[in-house]
């Protein structure tokens, strides 16, 4: 493993063990901290501001009630998320999974939302005991998603997935709707280290020592979880019980480092991986590196952070920070990175007898795609109730309705689509277009332009999201070359590039700008900004791209079944896989550049195809893409009628109404 | 209106002819030369009650009346939608003369063109100082609404009042500079600063902004509490609300309680005033903070005498 590691770092003589890499940090963790106490005090005065500030004083109050308790801070919760993501990763045996990958952040989140807007009594009983319950609960939707499957790795990992879409989409419908409430909690949400007083470090520091000495109990059990499901069985050990206790532990770590500062993005996925990539390969080692590896680089980013941010007007959050510097890391770590397989891993794909008369299946979809176009043609609302059609019904029907409902069936379609082709490509039930992160290229992008162009036009946006969307899929192709486009090695860089998205949004809503409202909207999905001439274009690629892509469904049937047996049939796998990839990246941009980076459908409508039966690539093609569309003209609608007249964004509603079903049927499998 | 009719008895003859007086009134009273204008941005939506023109479509009416209050939008105001996504097939039946909308929502402008003339007023951009754009705005306002007369009275007459605010402060109320901030959580505030409406509004009044960094947009920098500390002199202001459970964790913060300010007992509390505001908001943030600061140097004195 040292090895393999050490030929593959830029310096070949230099052996970085997760040891030399811990000091290394350290020792520039200790300069900067040096730096910046000098900067507020004369040394003179250092031991008295930290253990006993003169309260006359303000710079040693400051020293002692702030920059103290946040340094510590920092440090704690760093350990904290290492320790969560090393028992996640190694119950789940998936180097993906962290405490933001399973939901258990997005839960306490939306849990903090919810207790703003209705039961604001609750805040002031505990801010901490709601996160706790959020986090813990959507953790718990989580295992009874899985229970059925023995909690099996990759479908806690997929459900974790779907439930994080899904609370994600509630909370932005939240923030959409009570922007001006909700402001306090973006902040929060960011990852704020700021600290006025020791009671963060005191709730904390008890809270971790309990959870560390409990992991270290189970120490042993969880050293079993490296066999595969029917050796550990063998050794009588109960699987159920020992995941659920572990994860349970993880949940608790989490909920409690989130209720104090917020969301840190990426130090619960990244310490881990990084210590096991520079040898770190048992998991007592992996125990005792990840933490350290955790608060060091929780503490030396904001040490950074507050040396160079103190001058801007904007404030930028610590947890934010990390996910946007883990991230190229991580990136650059990816091709480096040994992935699953030298152990078992236990595929769950999902499927359904397969259908004979894939036509009648075609007419049924298609019928109830067309009953969709007429109602959210003819069908809505005025200020005086519904309506029914009449010759203004009709203006508005062709002056407003018509192009949005063409979008919305154009990208349902084109992300089914896409969809399709990266579930087959990967054979990976949990990938969609926004993991392999080209809705997330985009958006960083159209992000960037609105943010920093003022007033700028759709013109614009649409160029300048192309543009990002092209870059994206450069980056991914780069980074993946090597590797001959292995599937766990594309998601993860697309889990990356969505890593880069996330902290610039949650940035942008912790400042609070007015615009942030636009930019929500576009965000969640809306046909709202839709001209005629784009909804046409769009519909119209649809449907050509849904008639050319059947050409590639021999690609499509033989490559799931491996790489070997592709090759030996006669496809040149990289090429064929290359190609595709290239497919994908193009219909996830022009779809997002319509209704945004919240792309539900994408995972969704592929799915719903095979459990209807379609499991032959032609069919599952053309299944998904009529799904795609009726999802979409579906959503579109009733989020323009229900609340009416204020919109719910057609992203956000199908992630409302498909996250719903698919969770059902996810119970069921 | 349907109860009306449904009345029985001699009344109903002298209803319909009243119902008629005021049908006749209306346009009368409200000006045949007043256009249907709507706006999604409730710095106009203030503006233009102040001017006396009662909008027909207004974004996000119950949040208006929550952030904004006054002046306190009527009834008959059609909510109609979303800031960033007004709902453009009810705008079509509001058969509007105008759409008002500012810079931050210009993309919609090509599509809200098709049902009414839309037009872009600029109040919180980067450029000249927020007071001369206020005034400038608020003309802009004023003629399309054909109210250019009552714009100059309002904004004389503002500019009358604070000039008479200002020379009412005393020397005590005037001597510390101040510190205007927003809570957003426990731990974050925001301060207003140059290009801020609350900052302009100090400027007329005399007063010294204690917070001389660089702003936003908006005016504002949010920054945790610790970046208060240091700012000796600085009285806070806090303008409301608070978000829940703030003030109780300010029990605990032992920054909070070790501020200059907060340790001198001289903090104060203003209620809440829309920050993004224009001539309206201008208006009663300079009554209540002159108000508060009345107070406090009359209670000071008031302390301070015995000793003397």
């Amino acid at each position: 493993m040292r090895n393999w590691i050490s030929h593959s770092l830029p310096f070949p003589h230099v052996i970085v063990t997760p040891a030399r890499l811990c000091a290394l940090l350290a020792l520039l963790c200790l300069v900067l901290s040096g730096f910046s106490l000098a900067m507020q005090l004369p040394a003179a005065q250092w031991a008295e501001a930290l253990f006993a500030p003169n309260s006359t004083h303000i710079e040693q109050i400051v020293v002692h009630y702030s920059w103290l308790p946040r340094w510590t801070i920092a440090l704690l919760a760093g350990g904290a998320l290492g320790i969560a993501g090393v028992l996640m990763q190694q119950v789940l045996r998936n180097p993906l999974a962290a405490p933001t990958t399973l939901g258990v952040a997005t839960g306490a989140q939306l849990a903090l939302l919810l207790a703003t807007l209705f039961a604001p009594g609750l805040l002031v009983l505990g801010r901490e005991w709601v996160a706790v319950a959020g986090g813990g609960l959507a953790m718990g939707l989580v295992f009874a998603l899985a229970w059925r499957r023995g909690l099996a790795p990759m479908v806690v990992v997929l459900a974790g997935l779907v439930v994080n879409l899904y609370l994600g989409a509630v909370s932005t419908t939240l923030i959409l709707f009570h922007q001006e409430e909700l402001r306090g909690l973006m902040v929060w949400g960011a990852g704020s280290l700021s600290q006025n007083s020791w009671d963060g470090v005191l709730y904390l520091l008890p809270r971790l020592l309990i959870a560390l000495v409990l992991a270290v109990v189970m120490l042993r059990p969880l050293a079993i979880l490296e066999l595969d499901d029917v050796n550990a069985r063998s050794l009588g050990v109960s699987l159920k019980h020992l995941r659920l206790v572990s994860l349970g532990l993880a949940v608790f770590i989490t909920a409690c480092v989130v209720s104090v500062v917020g969301i840190i993005g990426f130090i619960g996925l990244a310490a881990p991986a990084i210590v096991r990539l520079l040898g770190a390969r048992t998991l007592p080692q992996r125990l005792l590196w990840a933490p350290l590896l955790g608060a060091l680089l929780l503490t030396t980013t904001d040490q950074l952070l507050q040396r160079f941010s103190g001058a801007l007007p904007t404030m930028i959050p610590t947890g934010a920070t990390t996910a946007a510097l883990g991230a190229p890391l991580l990136l650059w770590l990816i091709p480096r990175l040994k992935l699953g397989g030298d152990r078992p891993q236990t595929t769950a794909m999902l499927t359904a007898p397969r259908r004979r008369h894939p036509m009648r299946l075609y007419l049924a979809l298609g019928v109830a795609l067309l009953v969709a176009l007429a109602a959210s043609l003819l069908l809505g609302q005025d200020g005086q109730g519904w309506a029914l059609p009449s010759w203004s019904v009709w203006q508005a029907t062709h002056e407003w309705r018509l192009p949005r409902t063409l979008a919305a069936a154009g990208a349902g379609t084109l992300l089914a689509l896409a969809g399709t082709l990266i579930q087959r490509v990967t054979g990976n039930p949990m990938a969609s277009p926004e993991v392999v992160g080209i809705s997330g290229g985009t958006a960083i992008g159209l992000i960037g332009v609105v943010m920093f162009v003022p007033g700028v036009g759709l013109a614009t946006l649409l160029i300048a999201g192309t543009l990002s969307a092209l870059v994206t899929l450069g980056v991914l192709l780069l980074i993946n070359r090597r590797s001959g486009f292995q599937p766990e090695r594309v998601l993860l860089t697309g889990i990356a590039i969505t890593a880069l998205f996330d902290p610039l949004r949650s940035i942008v809503l912790a400042n609070g700008d007015p615009r942030t409202q636009q930019l929500l909207a576009w965000m969640s999905g809306s046909t709202y900004y839709v001209s005629t001439t784009l909804a046409v274009v769009v519909a119209a690629s649809a449907v050509v791209l849904t008639l050319a892509l059947q050409c590639l469904s021999r690609w499509l049937d033989l490559l799931p079944m491996g790489n070997s047996s592709a090759r030996a049939l006669g496809v040149n796998v990289d090429r064929a896989r290359l190609a595709l990839l290239g497919v994908v990246a193009l219909l996830t941009a022009a779809a997002t550049l319509v209704v945004g980076p919240l792309s539900f459908v994408g995972l969704l409508a592929p799915h719903m195809a095979r459990l209807l039966g379609a499991s032959r690539a032609r069919t599952h093609l053309l299944a998904a893409a009529l799904l795609g569309a009726l999802l979409m003209v579906l959503a579109d609608w009733l989020g323009r009628q229900w609340l009416f007249p204020q919109e719910i964004p057609a992203g956000l509603m199908s992630s409302l109404l498909g996250g719903a079903y698919f969770m059902w049927t996810l119970r069921r499998l | 209106m349907r109860p009306l009719w449904n009345r029985e008895g001699p009344r109903r003859p002298r209803l319909v002819v009243l119902l008629l007086l005021i049908v006749l009134a209306c346009p009368y009273a409200a000006g045949a030369d007043t256009p249907r204008i709507a706006t999604v941005d409730w710095t106009i939506a203030e503006t233009l009650l102040a001017l006396g023109v009662t909008p027909v479509g207004v974004a996000q009416t119950d949040a208006y009346r929550e952030w904004v209050g006054a002046p306190s939008l009527p009834d008959e105001v059609v909510d109609i939608g979303l800031r960033a996504q007004p709902n453009r097939e009810l705008l079509a039946q509001l058969k509007l003369d105008r759409i008002l909308i500012s810079p931050m929502f210009s993309p919609l402008k090509p599509s809200l063109e098709r049902i009414a003339p839309t037009s872009t007023v600029a109040l919180y951009t980067q450029g000249d100082d927020l007071w001369t754009r206020l005034k400038k705005a608020t003309r802009k306002i004023a003629a399309f609404a054909n109210r250019e007369k009552r714009a100059d009275t309002l904004l004389a007459s503002l500019e009358a009042h604070l000039a008479e605010l200002r020379d009412g402060l005393s020397d005590a109320a005037k001597a510390r500079p101040l510190l205007v901030v927003q809570f957003m959580d426990a731990r974050h505030v925001r301060v207003f600063g140059d290009h801020s409406l609350y900052n302009a509004v100090m400027q007329r009044l005399g007063l010294e902004n204690a917070w001389q960094r660089e702003t936003n947009f908006w005016g504002f920098s949010l920054v945790g509490l610790k970046a208060l500390a240091t700012l000796d002199e600085a009285r806070l202001v806090v303008v409301d609300p608070m978000p829940v459970g703030v003030e109780e964790s300010l029990e605990t913060s032992a920054i909070w309680q070790h501020l200059p300010s907060v340790r001198r007992g001289g903090v104060l509390t203003l209620p809440p005033v829309w920050s993004f505001g224009g001539a309206p908001s201008a208006r009663r943030f300079a009554d209540n903070l002159t108000q508060a600061l009345h107070q406090t140097s009359r209670t000071a004195a008031h302390r301070e005498a015995p000793d003397a």
